[in-house]
This record gives structure tokens, sequence and C-alpha cells, in this order.
């Protein structure tokens, strides 16, 4: 783990490159990314890669964003959203029978670059439908019925962090205040990290507040032994389990504020190289008027701020939500797609303005969105409710873009009127486990409990 | 198997055990009187509420006095603004009522929290806090705070009552209906009923995911809810004074709204006024199933006739009340587990749990003589700090502990506490509520949020922290207030702690060491059970040593004691309870 002094070194050097890239990609040398405008082949696996999951919680309708505009699926797609339905007119054309709504923008480009792998027809045996249980067995990445104890309320990635010899504490950030059960190891989970400031122990509500400044008292100073103590409280050894997991997260904290932006708890100031949705500068807005104005550009802008800094991660973990259109569906879903597509457009751009000592960011982050189920194929009135299979994908310069896995059947729906999954999610683990995070496949299937096809797109 | 037989006699620690969970704390003085006194009688009227409130609604009736002013309000050449220092009291409350159209969500939040640190009768305040989490609705998707604080103040007035009635009252609750898209289910066009509440109602409220219901049960409690809606009486659509094309529901009211004769579609109902001054869509029952015969469905294996009124039932309702009826086994599992989890331990065997189902169903589903028989019982005040504590409880604990009483607090200047709305609002870098992990009165869905070591992480403990802060080392802010006279408004400043607690108000007697110091601190605050090494490092670590000398009279000592008590609320053993 390093030492905030070691940190400090470190950010120092990063941080002037970072503050002198600006608009300008010259400097930094090595790679500097790819070019957004034609189909190139992938790139090698990079040697630190990043790896970056979007959860799109909620139950994306991705038939409404992987739209089939022609073939087998057409016809009883349009005969069960008589409202809903997206006309071929709207989408982009990317395979045989395939449209890419427009309203996700930029990604038909990208994926004509060869960038993008999509995965239709992902998900599980047995859905039971409910957002909290599909979401709970995505983020295990093991199925219930049969997970033993010692896996429950531990993660696919917590796992593989256990794994991972000196796993320090920033080397796995969720930018969600909360830290789902994807990142939870039985060792160690994943730190949130939802600001680029004001990692400062004591932690005070505001700055100018200190003890003993206020009223001019020289006490004020001690601030290092509160630290100290603080520190000794984390860092003892409870009896009780509850207690124990509160110091494990303590511990994370002040580790991490140890190390986070060094002795002013603050990174070095990055300003996004492009518009992202819900900037001034962006072109696009919501469907009924006004801003894009999303949560997920955010979190975006600080992971690759966090990039540029240097930070010491591996993978990152943000979430948009909002998709669980039971209602309203036709406003909703092509602002979703408008944020979603935007951001992901303009991170990827993004990434490729940032250059560190590990190499250019385009290069090392690979993107993975997934959802915790796709929607019913019958829509009610105005939206649909809770169906099976979803839409994964990932993205990057390493990627192998198409489309993996078979497309369900709309002809073929299960008694419920819903998709039968044609892939299963952890597949799509497995493979990121082995090729992107380098893990021996006999670990990687310790880490999902079994063995799983690899997919091609890496 | 859990003992559910009730304890005989108490200490002042079993009392101060019980209030921390059956509440948010008192006070050691209180609990050594409260011990006095046998745990049933006290028990009893803490769930029944009998508490003398006589000051308390007094306050909450001037609310101004005990609401910190909305930043965004205090240009008092805006229609509706509210000057604080000038107006008399009673003043408004900013959030509800004839306010609602202000739709201040933080004075929202800040009003709920107010009332869990003063009210007398905290046990509704926490059975609210509970239903809010159990029947979890978010004011970002319902729109609008009045309704979110209407469906609060529901969740107070069934705190005792039988779960099928909370049940049924919560799907009828406005807030409701919007949240989870009751409003949106009709089959008119497409025969499929949204079956976002349905589905939900079973699945989160009531029986848990895979517990004796399938899709098709699902389906059909959609078609037999359908319709179910609210109106807005003209008289509780609250306009904006700037902008009367703009406003918002002071209140809606529970209908079915079902279709006319031979009409098909949408239709907008004549009284409902929503967003932007717009017509809410309202969608319509459909009628045209029942015209086809279609006036009875099977649910969880019984037959319902959903056209039918009987008993002065809505449309559909016998369908719903017959969860707690025909799934009784399951149901009470459910809230036992909901109830165990919250109020005792997550860590109950499958027994434990089944113990207290029966005893729910016993009590034929009632709430009131559950919880009394519950918290009564050995197994309750065996499992002292088996919980981690949640981010609003604690918070509003820490803040009764250190702060003055409401009527020490009603007679000070300012009146009352900017804390909470200071806390909570976008202009002090807070929105700490959402930090901690507990967005209150917006939860992201309808799942709430997973209790215990789940509301714990490296984030949540940070902004743990800053309200530590807040509550323990005085921290103050400053108040901008718009006297209506200036020109060019140089606001007039005011410094105000937010929480206005002073370290000599926490000690029945002078301390004169450090270690006595630590021991009343320990006292009051309650950390859980902490190897002895920790304890002693904060005392070193903040006065030099256990028998370092205190005069609390004195400002380093008085910041001293302050420091020590953030230490005690930050560490892990300050999170359990």
């Amino acid at each position: 783990m390093s030492t905030r002094r070691e940190f400090l070194q470190t950010v120092g050097a990063t941080g002037a490159a970072a503050a002198g890239l600006g608009l300008s990609t010259a400097c930094g040398g090595g790679k500097k990314g790819g070019d957004d405008t034609k189909k190139e082949a992938a790139i090698p696996i990079p040697a630190q890669p990043i790896l970056v999951v979007i959860n799109i919680a909620g139950g994306n309708d991705w038939l409404n964003m992987f739209v089939p505009i022609e073939g087998a699926n057409a016809a009883p797609y349009t005969n069960n959203r008589p409202t809903l339905q997206i006309a071929p007119t709207k989408t982009t054309k990317i395979e045989t029978g395939m449209g890419l709504n427009n309203d996700f923008t930029g990604m038909a480009d990208l994926y004509k670059t060869g960038r993008v792998a999509f995965m239709p027809g992902i998900g599980m045996a047995n859905p039971n439908l409910s957002h909290f249980t599909a979401g709970d067995l995505w983020g295990q990445g093991w199925v219930a019925q049969d997970a033993p104890l010692s896996i429950r309320g531990t993660g696919w990635l917590g796992r593989y962090s256990d794994g991972v010899a000196n796993f320090g504490v920033l080397q796995g950030l969720t930018t969600t205040n909360d830290v789902p059960v994807e990142l939870r190891g039985s060792t160690r989970n994943f730190v949130s990290i939802t600001s680029d400031r004001g990692y400062v122990y004591p932690a005070y509500l505001r700055n100018d507040n200190r003890v003993g400044q206020n009223n001019g008292d020289p006490y004020f100073g001690q601030s290092q032994s509160l630290e100290d103590a603080f520190g000794a409280a984390v860092q003892a050894s409870y009896s009780d389990a509850a207690m124990q997991a509160v110091a494990r997260a303590g511990k994370a904290f002040f580790d991490a504020q140890n190390t986070f932006g060094g002795a002013t708890g603050q990174l070095p100031a990055r300003a996004a190289t492009v518009a992202y949705p819900g900037d001034d500068a962006y072109p696009i807005g919501r469907v009924d008027g006004g801003r894009l104005y999303n949560g997920l550009a955010g979190q975006l802008k600080l992971i690759a701020q966090m990039i540029a800094s240097g930070l010491p991660t591996s993978i990152y973990y943000a979430r948009i939500g909002g998709w669980d259109t039971h209602s309203n569906q036709l406003v909703s879903h092509a602002n979703l797609q408008r944020i979603l597509g935007g951001c992901l457009d303009a991170f990827y751009k993004d990434l490729k303005n940032i250059n560190t000592s590990s190499g250019n960011a385009q290069d090392r982050v690979m993107i993975m969105g997934w959802s915790e189920f796709g929607r019913r194929v019958k829509e009610n009135d105005g939206g649909t409710d809770h169906g099976t299979a979803g839409l994964s994908f990932c993205m990057g310069r390493a990627v192998k873009g198409g489309v993996y896995g078979d497309i369900p059947s709309l002809s073929a729906l299960d008694s419920n009127g819903n998709m039968n999954a044609v892939v299963d999610f952890r597949a799509l683990y497995a493979t990121v486990l082995d090729r992107w995070l380098g893990q021996a496949p006999s670990t990687t299937n310790t880490i999902l409990g079994a063995s799983y096809p690899r997919l091609g797109f890496l | 198997m859990a003992n559910l037989s009730p304890i005989g006699s108490w200490s002042a620690d079993d009392v101060m055990h019980f209030a921390r969970r059956a509440g948010f704390g008192v006070r050691p003085e209180t609990a050594t009187t409260l011990a006095g006194q046998s745990p049933s009688t006290v028990i009893d009227g803490w769930v029944d509420g009998t508490a003398d409130s006589t000051l308390f609604n007094a306050v909450m009736n001037a609310r101004a006095d005990v609401m910190w002013q909305g930043a965004d309000d205090k240009d008092a050449t805006a229609a509706g603004a509210v000057d604080v220092a000038a107006a008399a009291p009673p003043h408004r409350f900013l959030a509800d009522g004839a306010d609602a159209w202000r739709n201040n969500f933080n004075a929202a939040q800040a009003s709920w929290c107010f009332r869990m640190q003063h009210n007398p009768n905290a046990f509704q305040e926490r059975m609210a806090l509970f239903f809010h989490n159990l029947f979890a609705t978010g004011a970002s998707k319902v729109d609008s705070v009045a309704l979110m604080l209407n469906q609060i103040q529901l969740f107070r007035t069934m705190s005792t009552a039988n779960f099928t009635e909370t049940l049924v009252a919560v799907s009828k609750d406005p807030a409701m209906c919007k949240w989870l898209d009751s409003v949106e289910n009709s089959s008119t066009y497409s025969s499929t009923p949204n079956e976002n509440y349905a589905r939900e109602v079973m699945e989160l409220f009531s029986l848990g995911a895979d517990n004796g219901y399938t899709q098709q049960d699902i389906t059909e409690l959609a078609r037999a809810l359908s319709g179910w809606s609210y109106t807005i009486a003209p008289a509780d659509w609250i306009k904006d004074p700037t902008y009367p094309d703009n406003g918002r529901p002071a209140k809606g009211t529970f209908v079915v709204y079902q279709e006319q004769t031979g009409f098909t579609g949408h239709r907008y109902w004549w009284q409902g006024l929503a967003n932007n001054g717009k017509l809410y869509l309202q969608h319509p029952r459909n009628a045209s199933e029942a015209n086809q015969n279609k006036i009875s469905i099977t649910f969880l294996g019984q037959s319902f006739d959903i056209t039918t009124t009987l008993n002065s039932w809505s449309p559909g309702e016998n369908a719903l009340r017959s969860i707690t009826t025909s799934r009784a086994t399951e149901c009470s599992k459910f809230l036992a587990k909901r109830l165990l989890t919250h109020f005792v331990t997550p860590n109950f065997t499958d027994q434990d749990r089944d113990d207290v189902a029966l005893l729910i169903r016993n009590n034929n589903f009632n709430i009131g003589a559950t919880m009394k028989a519950l918290l009564k019982s050995q197994y309750f005040f065996q499992n002292k700090w088996a919980l981690v504590e949640g981010p609003v409880s604690w918070s509003v604990r820490a803040a009764r502990m250190l702060s003055p009483d409401l009527a020490t607090a009603d007679s000070q200047t300012p009146k009352g506490f900017p804390a909470w709305r200071g806390l909570v609002g976008n202009d002090y870098d807070s929105y700490i509520f959402d930090n901690m992990g507990q967005s209150l009165l917006d939860p992201t869905g309808p799942n709430g949020w997973k209790e215990h070591v789940n509301w714990i992480n490296s984030n949540t403990i940070r902004y743990r922290g800053r309200m530590a802060a807040a509550v323990a080392l005085g921290e103050s802010i400053d108040y901008y207030y718009y006297n209506g006279k200036n020109a060019n408004p140089q606001y007039p400043k005011q410094t105000v702690k937010l929480f206005p607690g002073e370290p000599v108000d926490w000690f029945p007697s002078a301390p004169t060491t450090a270690q006595q110091v630590y021991d009343r601190l320990v006292l009051l605050l309650q950390p859980g059970p902490a190897p002895a090494s920790v304890g002693t490092s904060m005392i070193n670590s903040v006065f030099g040593g256990v028998g370092a000398a205190v005069d609390v009279t004195q400002s380093a000592s008085k910041n001293k004691i302050r420091e020590l008590a953030y230490l005690i609320l930050c560490s892990p053993a300050g999170q359990v309870y």
C-alpha cells in the first residue's frame, strides 16, 4: 500500500502531465488513442488495463435500443409494440436485421469503427423478474441455488480482488455512494469515491469550522492526533462481526484519505476535453426539451480525472438509474439512451486525450455495460413490464466489435411472454476475467463457481 | 429459539437500549427514572404514544420558529417569501399545506428530522422511519414533497394499526399511486395491465420474492387494482404566487377511476390538475373487460369479483386484502424478518423468525400489539449492539444526546434549530444524508435501504464523520437573511451553531478528569463494546492521559471534550446500537 508521501510523488509527476494536457495530446508520448473515423482492428490487451463497469439499473428495454428492424423478429416486435415501437427510419442499421436507435447517441458510429461488442439475449436460467433478485445474482456472479455460504454477500469483482496479491485500497473504486455486491469480497470491499475533494480527516462538514479556529484559540492544530486516534480505532480488532465490518470500511476510508489526493485531500483539477451530456456546450437535449442533466456524466468525468491523476485503479464502477420504464417510456427511454450513449461517446473521446506513464487512457480502458434484465416484449399502456434476457456490451480499443450470441426469438417466448436468454451472463464475466483482468482460466472458474464459455470479443 | 417471554424488571442500561431501538434514545437521567417503573407499563405507554406533546405541537404549529429559512426564499421581494426575522409566528413550514407550491424537498427532510429529534412520542417517528423503508417511496418520481409528507403522516397514524389496513392504506396513498404507476394501470388499450405495483406489493411489501405467488398472480392482481388513482381537488392545488400557471398538490384524494360507458381510451379527470398546471393523465379502470364478463379473477388460488364494493371496499380491494389471509404464514414470516432486521438483530435463525411470525399471527397482524410483545421480550434485550444503526437514526440520536431539549431550545435566540435544514440543503456542500447512504424521502428504489452492515462503506463512514463534526464539534454556519429593506441587498449575517449544544450541558456535574469525560460521553453516545485500548488511545490523543485535568469552563477543555465526543461518534463502536 502506498504511503501518502509515495502517492504525492506519483501525483506530482502525472498531475503535472495531466495539467499540461488540456487540449493538447502532444505531450506524454506513446500511443494516442484510436482513429474515431474509420474501422480499425482491435489493439492487443494493454499492459495496465482498466475496466469501467457501468450498471444500467432498472432493466433496460433493449428491444427499443437494439431494434429488430428486419427478419423474423420484426413482425412480432411491431405487433407487440403498437405504441412504443421504434420505426426502422429512426435507427441506424448495423447488422442484418438490427438497427441501433438513433437516440443511443454516438453508438452506431462507434460500432462501425469496430469498437463495440453487443451481447443481446444475455441472462440467466429461471429468472423471477425481480429487479432485486436479478441485480443481486448479476452482482454475485453465482446463481443463488448453488452458492456456497462462503461466497454469499460477495460479488464477482470482489472475489477477483480477494485473489489479487496486494490489491491496493484505491485499486477498485466506485463512484456511487454505495458499494454494490459485485464489489464486495470476503476480505475487502471496493472504496466509494464520490467527489474529487475533501479527503482529509477530521472530516469537517465545513472546512472553515475547525475546532478552535473560530474563536482564535491557539489550541487549534491538533488534527493529526485526532487522525491518529481514528486510525487506531479502525485498525483495532473487534470480536463483533458488525463492528469489524465497520472498522474495515473505516480503515478503507482512512487509507484512502491518506493517499487520495495527498495532503490537500484533493485530486489535481481536470477539465473534460469534450462536452458531456448536460454540459453547456453539449448540442443534444432531451426529447421533451431541456438539458440532458444526469449523474452519469459527473461519474465518468470523475473517473477520467482519477485516471489522469495516475491513481493505481484497475476497476471503476459507475451507475445510471431510471430504466424501469413501466410508464411514459417513449419519452423517458429516449432521454436515457441519449444520456447513456452521449456519455459513453464523450468519455471514450475524452480518454483519448489522457496520457500517463501507464499509457494512453483510451488504449487502457474497456467499458462494460450491463442491466439486470430486458423488458416484456408486449407493451402495457405506455410502458413495459419486467422481462428476462438483457443486453450487455463492451467497448474499447482492444474489443473486437460485433454481435456475440444469437438474438432471442420473439416468436418463441416463455409462458410469461418473455424472451429466453441465449447467453449466460457469467460467460461475459469469464471472458473479462480471463482476457482483460488476466486471470488464469482455472482461477476464473473458481471465482464464478463453474466454467462458462468464453466469448470472442477479446 | 427466540425467547419472547417478557422481561420482569430492567436496568437503566436496558432502558437506554430500548429507547435507542424503539425511538431515538433518551438521556441517562431519563433512563434512570424509567428504570424505576415496570417495563410493561413504560413500553405500553411508549408504543401507545401517551407522552405529553403539548409543547411539541405548539412548536410545530409555529413552524418557521423551528425551521431553517430556505436560501431560495431569502429575496423578500419574491411573492411568497417569508422574512423569518421580521414575521410574527406562526410561520410557514415551506413544504406542505399552503406552502406545497414551494415543493421544497430539503425543508421536508429537515422537518421530519426535527420531528424525530423532538417528538416526545418518538415511537411514531421510529415506526414511520421503519415503514418508509418497507414501503419505500421516492420524492424524485412523486415530484411532490407535500404528498410525500402526507405519506409519512399516514405511517405515523398507522404505527400501531393492523398490517392489512396499513397495506390497503398505502396502496391507496397518492404518493404510492404515482411512485409505482398505479395511476398508469389500465388495460383499456392493450388489455395488458401495468403490473409494477402488483408485483412490488407482494415482492417488497408483504411476501418477499419467490414466496407464495406466481407471475400469473401478479397479472391478476394488477387487473384487480386497475384504475386505482387519485384526484386533486381545486382547493388542494396550490399555485405558485409568482407563476400561477405552476403549482403543486397539497393533497390527493384516492379514487378508483371507472371508465365511462361507451368511452374508450385515456381520459383526463376533470378535477385532476397536475404538474405545470396541466391536467393529470389518469388511466381509467377497464370496464370493457367487465363487459366481456371478466369481472372475476383468480388470485392466490381464490376467485374474486373485482367489481364489488361490498364492505365499503374499493373495487379490487378484496383481492389485495387476501394477501394477508391467503398467505398469512408467508406474510407473517416476511414481516417478522423485516421487524427483526430493523428492531432486534439481523442474525436471527429461521426458528427465531418463525417464532416472531407466530407472534404476529397470534396478534392477528396487529402491529401495535406485536411491537409491544417484541420490545418487551427477553430476545429483544439479549441483542444489544447487534445492529449497525442507520445514518438518519444515528444522526438524530447524536443530536438528542448533545443538543438542548425542545423547551430549552425554544427559549433561545435564534429560536429553534437551523441544523437540519442547514445539513440537508444544497447550500452547504452537504447532501449529507445521500452520502451517508440514506437519502431520506427519496430512496432510489422501492426496495428501500438494505440495513445493518449495508449502511457502511468507506464513503458513508466519511460522511458520518462530517455529521459527527456538525453535532459534536459545534460547527456553525453563516446565515444570511434578507431584511427587505436594503436596495442593494447586503444580507445581514448571523453566525449560528448547527447544533447549539454546549459541553457543559453534557454533564450532570462538572468533570475534573479526562477519564470522567470519556465515561460520560460513552454513556451518552453509547458505543458498543470496543477494546479498552481504543478508548485509551482516544483519551491519550486528545487529553494526553486519562488523568489529565479538565475544566469545563475553559475553552481548551471544551474543545477537547468536543473532540473526544467526535471521535467516539466516528469510531466503529459508535456505529452499532
